[in-house]
């Protein structure tokens, strides 16, 4: 029996949707910002933090909690509020998002609390930091695993590269990277710029374990983080397909780094979120 | 909305308005270019943003997206440099500087190469926050050896930095900060002399020496304090690296006192070099720095970041106020 099959689909798909609606109503007052990437990570984020990941808001600084590294720290919006409907911090705050003085900033950095496990809005840096604690558990005997959400033009940065063979070479199945494969960096279609394909081949090749997953399945990314947990001997590496702005039928597929966002574009995205919320 | 949505590309946080900002830094790279075969143009992900768009789509043969990877463009940069061309690297200050250090000094300092550093996004003056935010990039390129550091106080000084960058037969940090607003003038480009400062504003009480955006910030504190009867005068020191100490010495004699304001930590930049070559030249005078003061930041708009961390007028006006008490 599949591991999602324990789970409350449903439910889940419920959260991920109220996620998205946040993001919605995060970016919607500054007219723009990562719509697109936290509308398509919203499955990823859910999976991982309601479904997977091990560890208790009431006690973020839990030393056997799993760890979670957003390295694209840019992906706020959706960063932010699934923190808060997960129960770091009460979802009012989300209203403050990148307005001056707000912890909420547009690139997460640890200055807003433990849940921000190193920070990272200079691409490329967070899997080091990730390896390093996932060696240091080894060697102390914990139990936590360690979780990387990866951008796919982040993994451009040599940095990435020389972590990876590290993890590899170290075999630490305590680690789990998961690439959000939304095929586009800040010029655009990642190759456009620069392909960075046979990706599976390549981590492959690098030591670790490969799986291919619809990034906006939840069940399908529970399975693989569960695949993940049970092998030994080998860091995971998940590449999540997701698709930009799913979840809102007007912005899905719109391959932009960052999208200008007018009151009439975010009107009709919570017009059709709340519809699917109270469906 | 068929019509909205197929312009929903935002370019970057700094372009809030929508509407084309002027490109002078960008605009003026073209103008070089078409004059001199051996200029190409480097951007590691940042091509608006550091308004390298144009090159893109006018010099396609001579622009290269290497993917974000500030340090191996720089590595590349060298490469090209050794082999004729004389590269303009583009990223944000904080990229194009810190995370690519070692190679800067290897790859194109050391063999004195004619490579050109360009950032944007300099100092505090970001919403992206910490790791966006470039206060150690002046240190660290000034102790470079070789390095020419510029950083032009506007957009009307931007062609004529380009053309200094170019003067210099050598590596060159180029910082720039790009307007937040469109300006109802268009922007008239003035010259900028190799080395020599810009007295922006006379004045015999103290003298504010600034770069960058901080310049505007001087001229404010000047008429502030021109209403308390104190004559400021404002240097634009656009080259901090080689640095105009003849005008320093001057203006330490002319006037007695020295502020310098600068969006950079008061450890290494602009301050540390206008109190290097007074103290060199066993000047001691009421003296103070503007600038962060050594603590690392948060994001947020400009004028918001420039009032938190001391930045602003009237900071630059208060340290004033404060020297002509010691002088007396
Ligand atoms: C070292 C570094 N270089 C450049 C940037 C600027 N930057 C921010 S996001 C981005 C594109 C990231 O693409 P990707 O990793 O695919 O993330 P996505 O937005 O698709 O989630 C770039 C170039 C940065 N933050 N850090
Ligand atoms: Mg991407």
């Amino acid at each position: 029996m599949s591991a999602s099959a324990n789970h409350n689909l449903r439910e889940y798909e419920q959260i991920a949707t109220r996620l998205r609606l946040h993001v919605v109503n995060m970016v919607a007052p500054s007219g723009q910002g990562y719509v697109q990437q936290g509308l398509g990570a919203a499955d990823i984020f859910t999976a991982l933090y309601f479904g997977e990941a091990n560890m208790d808001p009431a006690n973020p600084t839990w030393e056997d909690r799993d760890r979670i590294f957003l390295t694209t720290a840019h992906n706020t919006a959706i960063f932010y509020a699934t923190l808060g409907e997960r129960g770091f911090f009460d979802t009012n705050l989300l209203t403050t998002y990148v307005q001056d003085g707000s912890a909420l900033e547009i690139n997460s950095c640890e200055r807003m609390g433990p849940f921000v496990e190193a920070t990272c809005g200079s691409l490329g840096q967070g899997l080091s930091v990730a390896v390093g604690c996932a060696m240091a558990a080894k060697r102390q005997g914990r139990s936590s695993r360690y979780y990387v959400i990866l951008g796919d033009g982040e993994m451009q940065e040599g940095q990435i590269w020389e972590a990876a063979m590290l993890a590899g070479a170290r075999g630490l199945d305590n680690l789990c990277l998961i690439v959000d494969y939304n095929f586009v960096q800040s010029e655009g279609p990642m190759d456009l710029v620069m392909s960075i394909e046979p990706l599976n081949d390549k981590m492959q090749s690098f030591g670790f374990d490969v799986q291919d997953v619809d990034g906006n399945d939840i069940g399908a990314l529970l399975d693989a983080f569960s695949v993940a947990r049970e092998t030994k001997g080998k860091p995971s590496f998940i590449k999540a397909n997701t698709l930009m702005g799913k979840g809102v039928s007007s912005l899905e597929g719109l391959m932009f780094h960052q999208l200008r966002f007018p009151k009439e574009v975010a009107d009709s995205a919570r017009a059709e979120l709340e519809a699917k919320l109270a469906s | 909305m068929s019509e909205t949505l197929s312009k929903l590309e935002a370019a970057d946080f700094i372009n809030r308005t929508f509407k084309p900002l002027p490109r002078s830094y960008g605009d003026a790279l073209i103008d070089a270019a078409l004059k001199n075969a051996r200029i190409v143009c480097l951007s590691a992900d940042l091509t608006p943003p550091t308004e390298t768009d144009r090159f893109r789509d006018e010099l396609p043969d001579r622009f290269h997206n290497v993917g974000i990877a500030e340090a191996n463009m720089i590595g590349i940069a060298g490469g090209m440099a050794r082999s004729g061309e004389i590269p303009f690297v583009h990223s944000f200050c904080a990229f194009v500087t810190k995370r690519c250090l070692d190679q800067i000094t290897m790859q194109a300092a050391y063999p004195n190469l004619p490579v050109k550093i360009v950032g944007f996004l300099p100092g505090v003056a970001t919403i992206l926050g910490v790791s966006h935010q470039a206060i150690e990039d002046v240190a660290l390129m000034r102790s470079v050896p070789n390095m020419m550091v510029l950083e032009p106080s506007g957009p009307q000084y931007h062609a004529a930095a380009v053309q200094l960058a170019l003067e210099h037969d050598g590596p060159v940090y180029l910082r720039m900060k790009r307007p937040e607003k469109i300006t109802e003038d268009p922007i008239t480009q003035l010259p900028l002399a190799y080395g020599k400062g810009v007295v922006q504003r006379a004045g015999n009480d103290v003298t504010i020496i600034a770069a960058g955006l901080e310049v505007v910030e001087a001229l404010g504190a000047a008429e502030l304090l021109s209403h308390e009867g104190i004559d400021a005068a404002v240097v634009d020191m656009h080259t901090i690296k080689p640095i105009d100490r003849d005008l320093i010495l001057e203006r330490a004699s002319a006037t007695g006192a020295i502020v310098t304001a600068e969006n950079h930590n008061v450890i290494g930049g602009l301050g540390s070099a206008v109190a290097e070559v007074l103290a060199d030249a066993g000047i001691g005078l009421p003296f103070k720095r503007v600038g962060v003061q050594d603590h690392f930041c948060e994001g947020g708009s400009t004028d918001y970041l420039l009032k938190k961390f001391g930045l602003d007028s009237s900071a630059i006006a208060i340290a004033c106020r404060e020297l002509m008490k010691r002088k007396t």
